[in-house]
């Protein structure tokens, strides 16, 4: 069986594919870890258009409905691509339950994943202060004073998700600016347990059993300096999952799939891509829904000349 | 009778997926909410070493994070 289209993710690139290319009547596979994206371990989404405000995980739900909603469209899920390999119909994709599907078209949408820090101590304290999912743990860091690391809507989200029981919070960015929704900045101003440095690095975790401080450079008098903090949360963006794919198509430096932002091609004809594994600019779901309608029409021309040339061809 | 017992947040996605599995296998759980229940918070963290959740308890076994595999190894599912 080979598919029309396979589409790599579950996020809202995967599942607008999704949909637009079940809408074309192809034959599609979404093979998906999970659905929702990134957001989906968000408390609250407000910016998604159509909806004033929702959780993580109402919005993975409606995406799994709408692809759902398509007899054309098959999921496998949960269930990860390890491996695109070319054929001579199209792309092979081998996963981690070692099943293998082959399909004409290749639309990937992986997404990102959590980066780290990369700093002595984080790996040793993950889960023993150091944690990556401030809406499940922030209710476990009661009355401890925190840090959150990064400036952007993920980190500020993190301090608001800390300010109803932490006693102290600390929202660290290396950047001299916030770069996060600034209704969000305005909302944590007013509360008197967050103080803002600006313009630090961070340089280690500190700590014995679980973390009790950090060490970061001070890049306004280029000191090293110290703060005395139980948990730390670490919010600095994502990481392309875009190692399964890497030999086929450009990336650039960050391991983002290069593509042609009108038409979500990558460069090799066949695999097109969207959402947060391409070099897009801005992470946000609306656009990685709107790049993956992109790259399903495209997909869908491409199939259309694929077919007309083997029309010609057996003319 | 399995006691499982599971450690949770109100707003943890994790513990939400984790709680659905045992009522879609129709295994009986209790559960501490640590957001609001001080003595539980520092039971958990004295169980698993971990400041994080979830933490499931299945008879005195200790799970940290959701770890389907494993949970379904001790129920043996």
């Amino acid at each position: 069986m080979i598919y029309d289209i396979i589409i790599i993710g579950g996020g809202p690139a995967g599942a607008a594919a999704g949909v637009y290319s079940a809408r074309k009547k192809l034959k599609t596979l979404v093979i998906a870890d999970s659905f929702g994206g990134q957001s989906l371990v968000s408390d609250s989404i407000e910016n998604w258009i159509g909806v004033k405000k929702m959780t993580g995980l109402e919005l993975a739900k409606m995406l799994e409905g709408h692809i759902r909603a398509y007899e054309d469209a098959e999921i496998k899920m949960p269930e990860k691509a390890v491996l695109v390999k070319e054929i001579s119909s199209g792309w092979e994709i081998s996963t981690d339950k070692n099943n293998i599907y082959q399909s004409k078209a290749l639309i990937v949408a992986s997404g990102g994943r959590r980066r780290h820090l990369n700093v002595l101590g984080e790996d040793k304290f993950e889960g023993k202060g150091v944690s990556y999912c401030s809406t499940c743990d922030a209710p476990v860091f009661k009355n401890k004073p925190v840090a959150v690391i990064g400036g952007g809507d993920a980190g500020l989200e993190a301090v608001i998700n800390l300010v109803p029981y932490a006693s102290k919070i600390y929202l660290i960015s290396n950047k001299e600016l916030l770069t996060g929704d600034v209704s969000t900045q305005e909302e944590i101003k007013k509360s008197d347990k967050v103080s803002v440095i600006m313009n630090a690095d961070i340089q280690e975790i500190l700590g014995d059993k679980f973390v009790s401080g950090l060490k970061y450079l001070d890049k306004n008098d280029n000191q090293i300096k110290e703060l005395k903090i139980e948990g730390i949360f670490v919010e600095i963006g994502s990481v392309p999952n875009s190692e399964f794919v890497k030999d086929l198509v450009g990336t650039n430096q960050k391991g983002e799939i290069v593509i042609d932002h009108k038409t979500g091609a990558t460069s090799r004809p066949g695999i097109f891509a969207a959402g947060d594994v391409t070099d897009e600019i801005y992470k946000q779901n609306n656009i990685s829904a709107g790049d993956a309608v992109a790259a399903a029409l495209s997909a869908y021309n491409y199939l259309l000349n694929i077919k007309k040339n083997e029309n010609k061809n057996s003319n | 009778m399995t006691k499982v017992l599971i450690y949770n947040t109100p707003n943890c996605i994790y513990c939400q997926m984790a709680k659905k599995f045992f009522k879609d296998h129709n295994v009986a759980y209790e559960e501490k909410d640590v957001s609001v229940d001080d003595e539980a918070r520092e039971e958990m963290i004295a169980k698993s070493g971990q400041l994080g959740v979830p933490v499931v308890d299945i008879d005195g076994k200790i799970i940290v994070g959701f770890d389907e595999s494993a949970i379904k190894e001790l129920l043996k599912l």
